[in-house]
């Protein structure tokens, strides 16, 4: 019995610590499919009694939670995919042509941007982009967006390039492979793996970005999830149900690219983490 | 061999775009960040220079001093009381083998979800009247509690979900780090007779010390970092009760279009993450690495 005890107690203390994680999840899932605000109130714990799926419909419609979802998709996406193509570039260029001290100096440079702790550009950044006119256009988060993940996604794929055997290289060369098209054909499948990471890694910073989107877009129908969600339960205060539906929107996407992916998404963001 | 690899064409489009990039997002706003912080400037009309004067300004704004020490709340907090639980429960995790990869995964959820939708979430458990918490100390007969509208327990209520998205993130990262661990030294201790607690604290710990000390650098950005969950949960309220360095600067410049101002508090804020920074490598991160032998 002392061993069983013994054995049990580490489980007890981490069911514990799971259940504080994962209750506010089935709460906000409980609440979003009750009725009224009285019901939410009256039993906040239990499971709803009637299932009320309107609130999603109403929730995606009239919070027009269908539009910030749609931005943030499209954004998250093209500038991820962006990041990782111009950091594939440069990291390609830096590691495996012979330019050796110009790349030793522009690698060094980029990484000084991981120095800096982000917000403190946010009011200069604003500033720029206002006087490039670019403020409430999808360019205003498109473009650091992109900008915002070179440091990081350059040194991860650098890092990963560098370790591919030059013997590869020299094969491609005597076959007539121009450096271009050594990127292409050798360089970037094999990469891919580090690619993916990567890619994950800078579309779910992008997907749950809040600041930028908050202040550089003020238009209603071009704002990202997690300001949209801002806004509408600023709005729509008193139903709390809706509010709910709209927080499982944003949340659902994320969780099941996290449930598919999660050793990569974890690999990703702790590497980039201890190394930034 | 060489010529091939030696475009200089090729070289330059490839770097081309990520430099362009980075200039203009992270050179650019910086140094036009440290010209603006001498002008005093509203954003339309043309700036006036002013020396050091918004610096010396900041220096005497009691609402920046109680941002600043809120910065300091959260630093103080994230590595007396998160680092330890942390540690803690990296500790028990790597202990178990039935469901760890179950806790692994769950742990860490929170650290993939907006910190938008995390405020919203946790502004519903900390609603005064439908609340979950409220409603949970109602069982034990306690009152109601305005959480994030009472100057005692706004900044702690954000403190605690601040914590409760991140510490997964750093469990996983000291996990991995005991997991690495060679087996042989544990049970080298076991045969001389150590029980799993002077295990964990005279081996495992000792070893992962680095790891330790890399979350806790990690941390100290982290706090200095922290805004969004600001803005979202009480705005800064009540009263500049939990208002940081970072959303005192936003506040300033664009709702009260001082960016002037804004910029000084941008590079006060940088030179404050430098300092800490610089200090934390001498003070403690050298020591620790003398103890790993």
């Amino acid at each position: 019995m002392p061993r069983a005890l013994k054995k049990g107690i580490p489980h007890v203390t981490l069911w514990i610590y799971v259940i504080v994680v994962l209750y506010p999840f089935v709460f906000v899932l409980f609440s979003s499919l009750k009725e009224s605000n009285q019901a939410i109130v009256a039993d906040p714990w239990g499971f709803p009694q009637h299932f009320r799926w309107s609130n999603y419909v109403d929730t995606w419609i009239k919070g027009k939670i269908s539009i910030f979802f749609f931005n943030s998709l499209y954004l998250a996406f093209f500038a991820a995919v962006t990041g990782v193509i111009i950091a594939a570039m440069m990291a390609f260029a830096i590691t495996r042509m012979r330019y050796k001290s110009i790349s030793g100096f522009l690698y060094q440079f980029i990484l000084i941007g991981m120095l800096i702790p982000g917000n403190v550009l946010f009011i200069a950044q604003y500033i720029m982009l206002s006087k490039i006119g670019i403020l409430n256009t999808h360019w205003a988060l498109y473009l650091p967006y992109t900008a915002g993940a070179v440091p990081i996604s350059v040194l991860l794929i650098a890092a990963f390039m560098k370790s591919i055997p030059s013997e590869l290289e020299e094969a491609a060369v005597v076959d007539g492979l121009s450096a271009q098209g050594m990127f292409v054909k050798i360089i970037l499948p094999i990469t891919i793996p580090a690619l993916v990471t990567v890619f994950i890694v800078n579309f779910l910073g992008n997907w749950n970005e809040y600041l930028l989107a908050n202040f550089f877009l003020s238009k209603e129908n071009l704002r990202t999830l997690p300001t949209g969600m801002v806004g509408f339960r600023d709005k729509f205060q008193t139903n709390y149900a809706e509010v709910c539906a709209g927080i499982v929107y944003s949340v659902l996407p994320v969780m099941i690219i996290y449930g598919f992916l999660q050793e990569k998404i974890i690999e990703g963001l702790t590497a980039g983490s201890v190394k930034g | 061999m060489n010529k091939a690899m030696r475009n200089p064409l090729v070289y330059i489009l490839f770097v081309l775009p990520a430099i362009i990039l980075y200039f203009m997002f992270f050179i650019y706003p910086f140094v036009t960040s440290g010209y603006y912080s001498f002008f005093d400037w509203d954003g339309l009309q043309a700036p006036k220079y002013i020396g050091f004067q918004n610096f010396i300004r900041l220096f005497h704004d009691e609402d920046f001093r109680l941002a600043t020490i809120n910065n300091l709340y959260f630093i103080l907090f994230s590595v007396f009381i998160q680092v330890p639980l942390i540690v803690f429960f990296s500790l028990l995790i790597s202990s178990v083998k039935k469901f760890q990869s179950f806790y692994k995964t769950t742990v860490f959820m929170p650290s993939v979800i907006s910190t938008s939708v995390i405020g919203i979430l946790w502004g519903f458990i900390y609603h005064p009247d439908m609340g979950l918490l409220n409603n949970f100390l109602g069982l034990f007969g306690i009152g109601k509690i305005y959480w994030l509208s009472d100057l005692k327990t706004a900044l702690l209520s954000v403190l605690i979900t601040n914590a409760w998205q991140w510490m997964g993130f750093y469990i996983v990262l000291i996990l991995a780090a005991i997991l690495a661990i060679p087996k042989e030294l544990s049970e080298a201790a076991a045969i001389d007779g150590a029980n799993g607690f002077q295990k964990a604290t005279k081996i495992t710990v000792p070893l992962i010390m680095p790891v330790i000390s890399v979350v806790i650098m990690l941390s100290i950005a982290g706090a200095m970092r922290v805004v969004d969950i600001i803005l979202v949960m009480t705005n800064g309220g009540p009263a500049g009760a939990t208002d940081v360095m970072a959303s005192y600067m936003v506040t300033k410049a664009i709702n009260f279009g001082m960016y002037g101002y804004g910029n000084a508090i941008a590079i006060v804020i940088f030179v404050f993450a430098m300092v800490l920074t610089a200090l934390y490598q001498i003070l403690i991160a050298r020591k620790i690495e003398r103890n790993e032998f």
